[in-house]
Order: C-alpha cells, then sequence, then structure tokens
C-alpha cells in the first residue's frame, strides 16, 4: 500500500498559448543563449550528443531535438522508494506529496528560545516530522552548528535516514559523497545493489541563476545519474536579480537552467528520474533579502507547475515563508503558498514544514501548525463530488420541508466522516468554553502537542546496530573527505 | 544660474535619476567647462548619491534605483578622476576594500550590490569574485594595499570559513593593519563578534553605513 497523493491541477495561471510561447522561448535560450557548466566531462558527453559547446568559455548551447530525445527518456512516472513499503511514493505528473527541510541554522525551541541548531535538533525535529501525517519526503530541516562544515551532509544522512522512514531527500558536496550514501544505505538495505535497485533515498542539485551549472553540481548530478538515483534538479532564481524581473523571464531561465540539468542525466544514464525544481523566490528591493512567502514568489511556483509539466516532468516547488515567530503572519503565509501550490498541482510542495526566516530558522512549534494548514489545504483541495447520491434529492424528499433535520438520518451519519477534517490544534469554540479549556492560542496548543510527541520514545526507522554502522560510515566519509581536502 | 550650477545641479540630478550618459555627458562638460574635476565630484556627484540613499532609506527608492544611480555616479568619477590623476593630484579614497565571497559559495548578487554601493560612496573596491580562498583576501592586503576585507556568503556551510579568513590574517601578522565586515543572509552580529570581525551589515546599505563608520572614526 505505497503512498497515493491528491490528485490536483486545478488552478492555471497561464494560458495554454501562453505556455506555448515559454516553451518556445525556453528551448530558444537553451539552443541560442546555452548554459555555462564549468565541468569538463558534461560539456564532452553533451557535446557528444550534438550540443555546441565553446570550450573557451565552457558555454553550452542545446539544439532542440537533442532536448526533446532526453525528454523522450526522462520518466513521468516512477516510484520514490520508502524503508519499507508504505511508505513508497508514487510519483506523477498529478499527484500532490510533501517534502520537510531544509538546512536551517537556527531553531525556535519549545522554550521560546531562538539559538543556533544542534544535532540534537535534527533528531528530535526528524522525530517530530515523522509523526506528521502529511509530510511524505523526508529532508534535514537543520544544518546543526556542532557538525564539521566538510561532510556535514553525511552526518545529516545517518542522522535523517535512521531515525526517519520516509525517502530521504539529500544532498551531496562531491561524487564520493553519494557513494558514501549508498554505502550508509546498504547497511539498512542489505546491499549496495539492493540500495541501488530500490533508492531510499534522492540527490537534490542546486543550479545557480542565470543558467550556470557549476563543477560539483555537474559531478553530483553526474555520478548520482550514473547509480540511477532520483535527482532533484533544482534552480534557486532570485527574482530580479539573478533572473529578469517579470515572472515570465524567470520561468524561461529556470526552464533552460533545469532542463541542461536533465538532459545531461538523460545522456548519462537514459531513464534516470529527474524532478523539475525550483526554490525561487523574488528579491525584495527594500532590503535584497531573499521573500519565500511574497505573493508573487507563489505565482512563480504555482506557475513553474505548469511548465513543468509541459516538458512532461515531475515537479517540485515551494519555499520557506518569511516570519520569525509562530505568528499571525506565519499562519497566512503558509497558507496561501501551500494552499497555491497544492491547487496548482506542485508534485512536491517542499519545505512546507516548520521553515521560517527566509529559510534560516525552523520552528518546533510551527512544524505542527504547518501539519494543521496543510491537512486543511488538501482538504480543499480534495473538493467534492456531485452525483445521485450526493446530490441527495431523495434525502430532500424523504425529510422534506415541514421542520426536519438531517442530524439524524443515516446518510449524514455515513457521509460526514469520509468528507469532513477533523482540525487537532484549531480551536472552534465560543470564548467562555475557550478560556475555561485554558484560552490557549494556537502556538500554545502546537507547543503542548510537540512536547506531546516528542515524550513518546518511538523506535527508529532502523536496529541500534545499524544506525551505530552508519554513524561510522558517515564518521569515515567526512575524515575521507577531510583527507581529500587535504591533499588538493 | 550659471553654467557651473547648472552642470553640478545636472550631475546630482543624473545620479538621482540614475542617467549614466546623463552623467557622462555632464562629466566631460564640465572638464571643458574648466571645473575643478573634484567640485565636480563633491559638489555634484557626492549630494546626489546622498540623496539617493535618503530615498532608500525611507522606502521612497528601491535596489534598482539604488543600484542604477550608484552605476552613473561611478561612471562620472571615472571620468573625473582621470583629469585629477592627470593633474597630479589623487581623490582621497575612504579605504581600499578586497571584497569577495568566501570560498565554496558562488553567489555573486549580494557582493556585487555591495561591491557598486561602496566604490558610489568613495571606497576603492577590489572585487576578488565568489569562491575567494583565504590566500586571495590577504593578496588583496598585502600586494594590492586593502585596508579593508570584506567577506559574504549566502550559505550556512560556507559561513564558516570567514573565521579561517580571519585566523589566516593573524597568522601573518596582518590582523591589526585592516578593518574586517562581513554579511550575507546566514550571517548575524553574534557571529561575526564570534569570529572577531570588526563590523556587520545586516544589508547593502548598512555595509556602507558601518564601513564608514569604521574608517573614519579610526577605531
Amino acid at each position: 500500500m505505497p503512498r497515493r497523493g491528491l490528485k490536483s491541477n486545478w488552478l492555471k495561471f497561464i494560458k495554454d498559448d501562453d505556455l506555448e510561447q515559454i516553451r518556445f522561448a525556453i528551448v530558444e535560450v537553451l539552443a541560442e543563449v546555452g548554459v555555462l557548466m564549468e565541468y569538463r566531462p558534461a560539456l564532452e558527453i553533451l557535446a557528444d550528443h550534438g550540443a555546441r559547446v565553446d570550450w573557451d568559455t565552457s558555454v553550452v548551447k542545446i539544439p532542440e531535438d537533442l532536448l526533446e530525445r532526453a525528454l523522450l527518456t526522462a520518466p513521468s512516472r516512477f516510484t520514490l522508494y520508502g524503508k519499507t513499503p508504505e511508505y513508497d511514493v508514487k510519483v506523477d505528473l498529478d499527484r500532490v506529496y510533501t517534502i520537510g527541510g531544509s538546512c536551517a541554522l537556527s531553531v525556535l525551541d519549545l522554550d521560546g528560545k531562538h539559538r543556533l541548531a544542534v544535532r540534537q535538533d535534527l533528531v528530535d525535529l526528524t522525530r517530530l516530522l515523522e509523526e506528521m501525517p502529511n509530510l511524505d519526503i523526508m529532508h534535514q530541516i537543520v544544518v546543526p552548528s556542532d557538525v564539521p562544515e566538510l561532510g556535514y551532509e553525511l552526518i545529516n544522512f545517518a542522522t535523517c535516514y535512521s531515525v526517519s522512514k520516509r525517502n530521504y531527500y539529500s544532498q551531496a558536496q562531491s561524487a564520493e559523497s553519494v557513494r558514501d550514501q549508498v554505502r550508509m544505505a546498504a547497511v539498512f538495505q542489505g546491499s549496495e545493489e539492493e540500495a541501488l535497485r530500490r533508492p531510499t533515498f534522492t540527490e537534490v542539485v542546486c543550479m545557480v541563476s542565470p543558467c550556470k551549472h557549476e563543477k560539483q553540481n555537474s559531478e553530483v548530478l553526474m555520478e548520482s545519474a550514473r547509480h540511477g538515483i532520483p535527482l532533484y534538479i533544482e534552480v534557486d532564481a532570485l527574482c530580479g536579480a539573478t533572473t529578469p524581473a517579470p515572472i515570465a523571464g524567470t520561468l524561461v531561465e529556470q526552464g533552460a537552467n533545469v532542463l541542461a540539468g536533465v538532459v545531461l542525466a538523460q545522456l548519462v544514464n537514459p531513464g534516470t528520474p529527474c524532478i523539475f525544481s525550483i526554490a525561487s523566490g523574488i528579491i525584495d528591493m527594500a532590503n535584497g533579502a531573499y521573500s519565500g512567502a511574497a505573493p508573487e514568489t507563489t505565482l512563480i511556483h504555482a506557475a513553474t507547475a505548469q511548465v513543468a509539466r509541459r516538458f512532461g516532468l515531475p515537479y517540485q516547488g515551494g519555499t520557506g515563508i518569511d516570519a520569525k515567530l509562530p505568528d499571525a503572519q506565519a499562519g497566512y503565509e503558509r497558507a496561501l503558498q501551500v494552499l497555491t501550490n497544492i491547487l496548482a498541482g506542485t508534485n512536491f510542495v517542499h519545505l512546507s514544514y516548520g521553515m521560517m526566516e527566509q529559510m534560516l530558522l525552523a520552528s518546533y512549534e510551527q512544524v505542527v501548525i504547518d501539519e494543521e494548514i496543510i491537512a486543511a489545504a488538501f482538504r480543499i483541495a480534495r473538493g467534492f463530488e456531485v452525483n445521485d447520491y450526493t446530490l441527495s434529492v431523495d434525502l430532500l424528499a424523504r425529510v422534506g420541508p415541514l421542520g426536519g433535520h438531517f442530524l439524524t438520518q443515516r446518510e449524514t451519519r455515513d457521509f460526514y466522516r469520509q468528507d469532513r477534517w477533523v482540525p487537532h490544534i484549531t480551536d472552534r469554540n465560543t470564548w467562555d468554553t475557550w478560556q475555561a479549556a485554558g484560552g490557549k492560542d494556537m502556538r500554545q496548543a502546537a507547543n503542548e502537542r510537540a512536547r506531546a510527541l516528542l515524550a513518546e520514545e518511538k523506535p527508529w526507522a532502523v536496529t541500534h546496530e545499524q544506525a551505530a554502522e552508519i554513524e561510522r560510515l558517515a564518521q569515515e566519509g567526512v575524515r575521507k573527505a577531510q583527507e581529500r581536502k587535504e591533499r588538493m | 544660474m550659471g553654467e557651473r550650477e547648472d552642470i553640478l545641479a545636472g550631475l546630482e540630478k543624473g545620479v538621482i535619476e540614475g542617467e549614466p550618459e546623463k552623467v557622462v555627458e555632464l562629466a566631460q562638460r564640465a572638464l571643458a567647462a574648466g571645473i575643478d574635476p573634484l567640485d565636480a565630484i563633491n559638489q555634484g556627484l557626492i549630494p546626489g548619491i546622498t540623496e539617493v540613499g535618503r530615498r532608500f532609506e525611507c522606502k521612497d527608492y528601491f535596489l534598482p534605483e539604488l543600484m542604477m544611480a550608484a552605476d552613473a555616479m561611478k561612471k562620472g568619477v571615472t571620468i573625473l578622476e582621470k583629469e585629477i590623476a592627470a593633474g597630479g593630484r589623487k581623490r582621497e579614497s575612504l579605504a581600499t576594500v578586497a571584497l569577495g565571497t568566501v570560498k565554496g559559495d558562488i553567489h555573486d548578487i549580494g557582493k556585487s550590490i555591495v561591491g557598486t554601493l561602496l566604490s558610489a560612496h568613495g571606497f576603492d573596491v577590489i572585487d576578488l569574485g565568489v569562491d575567494v580562498p583565504a590566500e586571495r583576501f590577504l593578496e588583496g592586503v598585502t600586494d594590492r594595499g586593502a585596508g579593508v576585507v570584506a567577506m559574504s556568503a549566502l550559505l550556512p556551510t560556507t559561513m564558516p570559513y570567514m573565521q579561517r579568513v580571519i585566523q589566516e590574517l593573524e597568522t601573518r601578522g596582518l590582523r591589526d593593519k585592516v578593518k574586517v565586515i562581513v554579511g550575507g543572509a546566514p550571517v548575524t552580529p553574534e557571529y561575526a563578534r564570534q569570529i572577531g570581525a570588526d563590523g556587520y551589515g545586516d544589508d547593502a546599505v548598512a555595509a556602507v553605513r558601518v564601513l564608514r563608520g569604521l574608517v573614519t572614526s579610526g577605531q
């Protein structure tokens, strides 16, 4: 019984013929402007397949027929594996899932303290996230300050991978790191062969705008593709600064930049699952900051869903919000962002749990509040059915206009349970009743719930022995990374 | 108003409106009219960029206007400084700044905004680019006379490298000779203090203000 996300693509911001114009513009930029790729082996394989490479500038231009050939082998349906079948995620172009994450430096803890994240926070937040029913994919929500910067992703992998049964959204600083992660997954899966047959983690590579693939990213992309490890090929455009200010122009840059990576992955290993990904935002012209929750940012994310689908690729969008506390700003930002993305059919709504302050801060309380918002948003997106049963004409006839009601009708009892969403920490009482129950606001309710969930010592996803072995491999990987650096 | 006043007012307006072509043309006219190029800078361009800064602070102007103004300013200064140098004089630079995004981090935009604003405000900027190793920051100090090291990082994982650069400066006995300022999304005032930086700017405008304070107070 794998997870099958809600099917959704209700919301369209781009008209069909406009979408064709965007597609043409992306194809034109790929073929005539090109993308800078620093990694020579990437340029070589592209050149071998008909791309035009300028060896002096490292700019590669990808003709339309090469793009089309690559898109033919890039699957639009695949599975991202969990540690057990009920955590498998069935990906296609219409289903919507959520991802946690990503990489905050600080936490807002349950005592209300704002402080640097430590490894224990990564453990606790991952345990908390693991209890969120609507979370589908696990990601490192913080980068702890007490782990080495070189190879930090291996320590984070060991932590999240050991705690969580969900498919893990990983990243790598080198090709060797990808191999280290395969070794760690093999501890749980029994062998490296099995770890590659059913990859339980996915790698993200983040391209730079405008149109630049730095060496490390291409290296990680090619290594992952060689092993058939699925890829989130991501661009983090800063609309107005690193991409054109108009949203349409930003969609064009994103498309060209991401698709260059998709083409490369398909040439290395045809059939490698590639997820068209963005974490773009507008630049706030008043302070130069990235705004994850600006309405224009949400528009970019919703519209990109259509662009990715047009190219037949599953899509990851969504990004952190700007609020610093679980306050009214946090609530409205998250709700608009999540609901819009779900309605737009963003296949993976990323950074949707607990991420605040331009992705710098993770809040325990907000994780729990976000589950509530996401659940409500999914309920809206599920819509309702119209058929003879739901039209209820017979029922209306039976109850009649003579002062009857529906509360005692069997149909009501049978129907409401499957139709209604039941909130966990949302209060719908009147003032007096709410006061009598303690008069808590949502942040307090979330705090209590988070504490209660963390107090339950649930078993981790792997055994103690496996966790210890995975940790040993992670530490070894960090040591090796250190040695490689010293040799350089 | 005489021609001199017209030109100086035009230079100021050209900066405020972010019109590099207009500023270039007026700078050349200023020289042709025999206006002292130092006066053209101090009484034309500087009041312009000061007004732009004021408008930015009160959210009347935003980054694009600010950057266009700085660009116009820079183009005017380039022409006028050439003439100052030809006369055997030198415009006082507030300080020479070795600026870059630290090693491992290839994010360019924030650092470039800071560079543009610093040079518009009378600093000599050596833009070392992105992914800059400690060694190149040090060369900026030893070989090119930078009195300020300005480091930027966007990624939490690359931020710790700033501390390495400061340690290298200490190891080489250069720490007392320079001011170090840091900035970028993950950087906080506490972090800046913790690693022993002299200053921290929350955004590009703050970076200019902080650095000005540092170099003029002689602290």
